[in-house]
């Protein structure tokens, strides 16, 4: 009788959720039928390219999540000053037009200076607007990173001025791409950002997984008081963390600028919740959880956008944050938390 | 007990007859209130000088101060700005703005905001205040709809002037018989989308209507839903970068179809697609008061803001005659009237200036340019 009690509560919690997702299918299945397979492979191309760059972003929330269970919501202004750094590079090495290296230099140097500074400036925000704060209640280093966020977002501006700069990647790279058929077509660009993606996010799957570094990460993030008793020093390890969350967010920014080409001060807000949605949405501390969630809401603001209007984009987005939060709060692939009673 | 409640209704008496006085003392009062004039005289600035819109709000802010700096050279009396940051589209900055400004008694007459719905929103500010204001960029025709007679002006044709020019143009010179309009969900924006579609459909052309956010950098979903048989996307949007960018994902897609913009892109420094089209006033470009702004402004004329230059001009031409008939004190009440009769016969955007009745510029008009491989603008309508 217990056992048929716990397989109705599951099926009530499911409920929702499926109702959801097959509601979503069936209006996609519906859409395709209209607009035919052509449009839908192209718009899901598109979606899978922004889901690798907002997936980068969500990595770093949930990796300093993780180990610290704070919401940095600094992160996405740390991809706003990533992105910059890169575009500082570019146009230092002769910009898009002439550039004084050869081009997949440039990009490389861009990505390099992009992920350190933004790894550095990740470390220095989390030892003065956050370590002094740990022992504080939850509420107060929510606050220092808004008050983070904020400060960074009208720095840039100070620093940078209002105006959108440009990688104007169509004159450092071209226009080229590949075809399929006569109606789907993806830029060269946006195919190196997905690889690049890709090998990043494999390369901190490795390093959490297989590394001495990795480990203590682990450690910390399940308990933090044992991890220091163990000998761990867990001031670096946060520090690494964020170092290492930051400098993914970095090489978005570059991505974001290779791919998009316009960055400007107010780049981070919307971006950064895009993130935090998609680390919620795959499980919140969970790495293959925030992957899985960029990939959707990637997909899933192209989708609104291709089948829809632009009206709806940011909507359905931020409409599955809500359901997540209403149905599977743990996220897609995230663990329920087991707490000693 | 019967203390505490003589005490409660003493607050609150106190308190209705607070709000009574300050509601009888508030706008009229304010309006009415003689301000000596002296040697420096103020105006406020209302422009979205950060924030998502802060590229064109620091254009307009730079023309107008470009006026002052201009007229303080040459006079005896001197011009000081007081800004106010209205974050567009941040209604509630917009409001505190006016707000302030109106309770600046040395503030005599405005310029901006530049957003039709930041108009919309701080009317009651304004004009509880007593204050005219004079936008460069808020075209909504609706603005004009007598609501704020005598206090609201505008020194750039609305939207009903605009839609006609460029549907015309499209459908007798360019030929077209499908057109794909986007907003970009701005009032400014969506008002003119409205008006060209209007007339458009009225003339049996096909239109799709789209929309995409002032924020969003990825236009590949949207493009992939333009059909091949589209010949013109208008696109009525306020900022040339995302026009430029819109321009090139367009062409890296391998669609080759002329866009059409409107007043918001006419920038010839960051929207250059070559064979676009776009809307703006007769503009002399080649003016040496727009060469002299672009020269101390890092070489770039900013043309967005030029039409607040105008308004600056306005606004303080209006403080000197009033200043003047009022021998050297004036109210604000003195300064909407010498607004309401200005007569400019000749000014940087290529038309006199005077208003209507409503707060209207008259006898406004749009000229086409078409921008070659060369990303030069040439008027061609």
């Amino acid at each position: 009788m217990r056992e048929n009690q716990r397989v109705s509560d599951s099926v009530r919690r499911a409920l929702p959720g499926f109702l959801a997702a097959a509601g979503a299918v069936a209006l996609l299945g519906f859409e395709i039928a209209d607009k035919g397979w052509a449009f839908f492979f192209q718009i899901t191309l598109n979606g899978i390219t922004l889901g690798a760059v907002y997936a980068l972003i969500a990595l770093g929330y949930t990796m300093i999540y993780g180990i610290l269970k704070l919401l940095n919501f600094a992160h996405g202004d740390v991809y706003m000053v990533g992105a910059f750094i890169g575009y500082g590079v570019l146009t230092s090495l002769g910009g898009p037009l002439n550039p004084s290296v050869p081009v997949w230099l440039l990009i490389v140097l861009m990505f390099g200076a992009a992920m350190l500074g933004s790894g550095l400036l990740g470390v220095a925000i989390e030892r003065f607007a956050y370590r002094p704060l740990r022992a504080a209640p939850r509420i107060a280093p929510l606050i220092s990173a808004l008050g983070v966020s904020f400060f960074l977002q009208n720095s840039a501006l100070l620093l940078f001025g209002a105006s959108y700069r440009s990688y104007d990647p169509f004159s450092l790279l071209g226009f080229g791409g590949a075809h399929f058929g006569s109606s789907v077509f993806i830029s060269w660009i946006r195919i190196g950002v997905v690889i690049g993606a890709i090998a990043l996010m494999l390369a901190l799957i490795f390093l959490v997984g297989r590394t001495q570094v990795g480990k203590a990460m682990r450690a910390v993030s399940f308990d933090r008081e044992a991890a220091a008793m163990m000998g761990i020093d867990v001031d670096r390890v946060i520090a690494a963390t964020f170092f290492i969350g930051s400098a993914l967010a970095g090489a978005a920014g570059v991505m974001f600028g290779l791919v998009f080409s316009q960055i400007f001060h107010f780049m981070g807000f919307l971006a950064g919740l895009k993130g935090f949605t998609a680390a919620v949405v795959g499980g919140i501390g969970s790495i293959p959880g925030a992957m899985l969630g960029g990939l959707i809401v990637g997909l899933v603001e192209q989708y609104a956008q291709g089948y829809l209007n632009g009206n709806w984009s940011d909507l359905f987005v931020f409409a599955i944050l809500i359901v997540f939060m209403l149905v599977r709060p743990n996220g897609l692939l995230g663990t329920r938390a087991i707490t000693k009673v | 007990m019967l203390k505490r409640v003589s005490l409660i209704a003493s607050v609150a008496a106190f308190a209705a007859l607070a709000i009574v006085v300050s509601a009888v003392a508030g706008p009229t009062s304010a309006a009415a209130k003689t301000v000596t004039c002296g040697s420096t005289r103020t105006i406020g600035v209302a422009a979205p000088i950060t924030g998502a819109a802060a590229s064109l709000g620091s254009q307009q802010l730079g023309w107008a101060q470009f006026y002052v700096t201009g007229w303080n050279k040459s006079h005896k009396t001197k011009y000081k700005i007081v800004q106010g940051d209205t974050q567009l589209p941040n209604a509630a900055e917009a409001i505190k703005v006016a707000q302030r400004f109106g309770s600046n008694s040395k503030i005599l007459v405005v310029v901006g905001p530049a957003g039709s719905q930041e108009i919309q929103d701080t009317t009651a500010a304004l004009r509880n205040a007593g204050l005219a204001f004079i936008s460069g960029s808020a075209t909504r025709t609706s603005l004009t709809d007598g609501s704020r007679k005598g206090y609201f002006f505008r020194v750039v044709p609305n939207d009903d002037q605009q839609a006609p020019a460029v549907a015309n143009y499209i459908t007798a010179n360019l030929k077209s018989d499908h057109v794909f309009i986007i907003d970009d969900q701005e009032s400014y924006s969506q008002g003119l989308a409205d008006g060209v579609q209007k007339l458009l459909d009225a003339k049996n052309v096909k239109t799709t209507r789209d929309s995409v956010s002032q924020t969003a950098s990825d236009f590949s979903s949207l493009i992939a839903k333009i059909p091949s048989s589209t010949k013109v996307i208008y696109i009525p949007w306020q900022l040339s970068a995302k026009a430029q960018l819109f321009g090139q994902q367009l062409k890296g897609a391998g669609k080759n179809i002329p866009l059409f913009g409107s007043d918001g892109l006419f920038d010839p420094d960051n929207f250059t697609i070559a064979g676009s089209y776009d809307s703006f006033f007769p503009v002399n470009v080649t003016s040496a008061t727009i060469k002299a702004y672009a020269s101390a402004h890092g070489g770039k004329p900013d043309y967005f803001g030029v039409p607040s230059y105008v308004a600056a001009q306005v606004a303080v031409n209006a403080v000197e005659k009033a200043c003047k008939t009022g021998k050297g004190k004036t109210t604000r009440t003195a300064v909407r009237k010498a607004v309401a009769s200005t007569k400019l016969t000749a000014t940087l955007l290529g038309i006199p200036v005077s208003f209507t009745a409503n707060g209207d510029v008259s006898g406004g008009g749009f000229s086409i340019y078409k921008i070659g491989s060369d990303g030069e603008y040439s008027k061609v309508g």
